[in-house]
């Protein structure tokens, strides 16, 4: 029947979401732990790939106040909010954003080439968009810190820096920019990422980031019980989907000229799978024959993370840690620690 | 210049309505800080009729067969597979769709993967809804639709002959999409603090976000080709307009709670850091809006008024509860 065949094509045309779907699938098959609600809706049933449940031990799962997890992503808006100020303007956000709960630190900045400043843009478009950006997480931080008043916890040391070297608390350290693209394989062992340095580096700066700040808010959503939260929380998960949407398709219109691109974003997309587990949750933008510029699942659901899978990917480590990557001294507030991952 | 008087116009506009929204806000925060907006706004829901989550993913599916429908028309000439047309209350046909004439590469991909995401979304819901899940009603998505649309929000068609047709080409694939798009960020954003079972509210959150990356491509593009060809963004700018108007001016009874003048265009705004592009309806917040049941009905149905059925559902929407069915009286 020629519409069922039309049907199954679209399911089949993309790679991508075959290989999400192989994922899913395996997921299904055992993995309450993860983001829980996509068994309801995306046909745990549908074993037509025959591959084993992955063994994963069940983590049991902690009681977290709606305040434990506005906090977490309040400091993933902190980093982001910091990336697209310096992006925009030459300089984080505001000494009166930084404040409260818990140790405050400072963004390091790093200096020479991968110093987080100003991007000279060449393509207005691209500037415009990042000049929205900045604005709406600006937005997000003023948002979570007003409802969270004096429960707000204070901006974290942040490691903003594509530089060779910098001095963080007295020792040296990567740029963690160019630590996360080293590790991607992204550039060689010596190379530096400088995500400041021009359009398309900083439209991959983003997708490093702000493809992580999607998956939290996804996969924070069935955490928050106060229902005035709850919809805040999705409006802020949609504006993040938004600016991920535009991110993504601009790397891929430019990809067009500059193949390299979809190359990179694999490998990092690679890595932060390797980074968070056994599940794929993290998709690349797909090639020049097939966009891939919605991280789905096989029903058509974008991917989430638990929040220690976050830390995994922002601590840049598998290992169950508290610090690392763009947070040199961790986090504040209770969420804190990344998984074990083998 | 015409044009750039459409702009200017444009941007005095967005400057009244980031006024009304930073009013809006600052008493949204001190309510809910005190604690008593949030639980008056959940303590009027529950007065009402108090949707299920069967009723409000029903909702949501009928948004969906329209949304999968219109893509998988525009890309591939062909809609929905029979199997997924079926369910609870009186099924209807798709009218006046086809294949649209796209040629660039990109808005191509755009059309696949869009298509693909809804065609997956119906398939999720009617999964988790089993046998409550609602029928296909009858959806016309012909160019007299679009065009009875495109001409209430004022567009200017001499130059197709007074016809907006949305399979003509790339441009108007693109903003017939954008009719769409944010209509169902804003529903499942107004719809999630109505659900209950997190597995549920897990999963509305992942088709929101999908909604949200759709719509961010499509007025992300729309925001390109406008550099060059500014009409682009004055037609968001007045379809944006239109849908204000038809989904009412006064905050609604119940959550979500709205502004009057949310909907916003592609046209770019001046922020702190300078010109900046539209691509995110947000508040002052940097928070996406919502809308009611009601209101979105209002722009499905093109109309004002309370009703129950018209414009893309001539035969209105299925759903058990009659109360998401319905537009509101603005």
């Amino acid at each position: 029947m020629s519409d069922q065949t039309e049907f199954l094509d679209l399911m089949e045309r993309a790679e991508h979401q075959r290989r999400a779907r192989r994922n899913f699938i395996r997921l299904c098959g055992g993995a309450a732990a993860m983001t829980g609600g996509l068994a309801l809706l995306s046909g745990c049933n549908d074993d037509d790939d025959g591959e084993p449940a992955p063994t994963v031990s069940p983590t049991p799962t902690p009681t977290v106040s709606d305040a434990d997890v506005l906090n977490f992503a309040l400091q993933l808006e902190y980093l982001e909010g910091n990336y697209y100020s310096y992006a925009v303007s030459g300089q984080g956000i505001a000494a009166n954003l930084q404040t409260g709960a818990g140790a405050q630190g400072a963004v390091v900045t790093g200096s020479g080439d991968g110093a987080a400043r100003a991007v000279t843009f060449t393509d207005p478009v691209v500037q415009q968009y990042a000049r929205e950006i900045a604005f709406d997480e600006l937005g997000h931080i003023g948002f979570l810190r007003a409802n969270l008043g004096s429960a707000a916890v204070a901006q974290p040391a942040i490691n903003l820096s594509g530089s060779a070297s910098v001095t963080i608390a007295g020792a040296t350290a990567v740029g963690a920019f160019t630590a996360a693209a080293r590790a991607a394989g992204v550039i060689g062992a010596t190379d530096i990422f400088d995500p400041f340095l021009n359009d398309e580096n900083f439209l991959i700066g983003s997708y490093l980031l702000t493809d992580v700040g999607v998956t939290a808010y996804r996969g924070a959503a069935r955490l928050i019980s106060n229902k005035t939260f709850l919809e805040a929380s999705a409006g802020i998960l949609a504006t993040e989907c938004y600016h991920d949407g535009v991110i993504r398709s601009e790397l891929w219109r430019r990809g067009l000229t500059v193949p390299s691109i979809y190359t990179r974003i694999t490998q990092i997309s690679n890595t932060r799978d390797g980074l968070d587990g056994s599940t794929e949750n993290d998709q690349d933008i797909g090639d020049a024959t097939t966009a891939n510029l919605v991280p789905t699942n096989d029903g058509g659901l974008v991917l989430g993370r638990n929040a220690a899978q976050v830390l995994n990917v922002v601590y840049q480590n598998k290992a169950a840690v508290s610090s690392g990557g763009f947070f040199p001294a961790g986090l504040n507030g209770t969420i804190k620690t990344s998984q074990a991952n083998a | 210049m015409p044009g750039s008087e459409h702009l200017i116009d444009a941007l005095e506009a967005r400057v009244e309505r980031r006024h009304q929204r930073r009013d809006f806000f600052k008493t949204a925060i001190a309510g809910v800080a005190m604690g008593t907006a949030g639980l008056a706004l959940a303590g009027r829901a529950e007065a009402q009729s108090a949707p299920s989550d069967t009723d409000i993913l029903n909702f949501a599916l009928n948004l969906e067969y329209l949304e999968a429908q219109f893509y998988s028309y525009a890309y591939s000439g062909e809609g929905l597979p029979a199997a997924q047309l079926t369910g609870t209350q009186t099924q209807g046909a798709v009218t006046g769709a086809r294949k649209a004439n796209l040629t660039d590469r990109a808005v191509i991909q755009y059309a696949r993967e869009i298509a693909a995401d809804e065609v997956a979304h119906v398939a999720s819901l009617r999964q988790a809804l089993t046998s409550a899940a609602v029928a296909q009603p009858a959806i016309d998505l012909s160019a007299t639709i679009f065009t009875a649309a495109a001409v209430a929000a004022g567009v200017d068609l001499s130059a197709s002959g007074g016809v907006f047709d949305p399979y003509a080409n790339d441009d108007n694939f693109l903003i017939a999409a954008y009719i769409f798009e944010d209509v169902g960020v804003t529903a499942y954003k107004g719809g999630s603090p109505l659900l209950s079972n997190p597995d549920i509210v897990d999963a509305a959150a992942g088709i929101l976000a999908a909604e949200a990356f759709h719509a961010g491509i499509i007025r992300g593009a729309l925001y390109r080709r406008g550099v060059d060809v500014p009409a682009v963004w004055t037609i968001t700018e007045q379809i944006s307009g239109a849908r204000d108007l038809l989904d009412g001016t006064a905050v609604s009874a119940g959550p979500p709670q709205r502004v009057a003048d949310d909907d916003q265009g592609v046209t770019p705004v001046q922020n702190q850091f300078g010109l900046a592009a539209n691509i995110v309806p947000t508040d002052e917040n940097g928070i996406v809006f919502s809308r009611t049941a009601e209101q979105v009905h209002n722009i499905a149905y093109l109309t004002r008024q309370a009703a129950t059925s018209g414009g893309f559902f001539p035969n209105g929407t299925n759903n058990p509860n009659a109360a998401l069915r319905r537009s509101g009286a603005n």
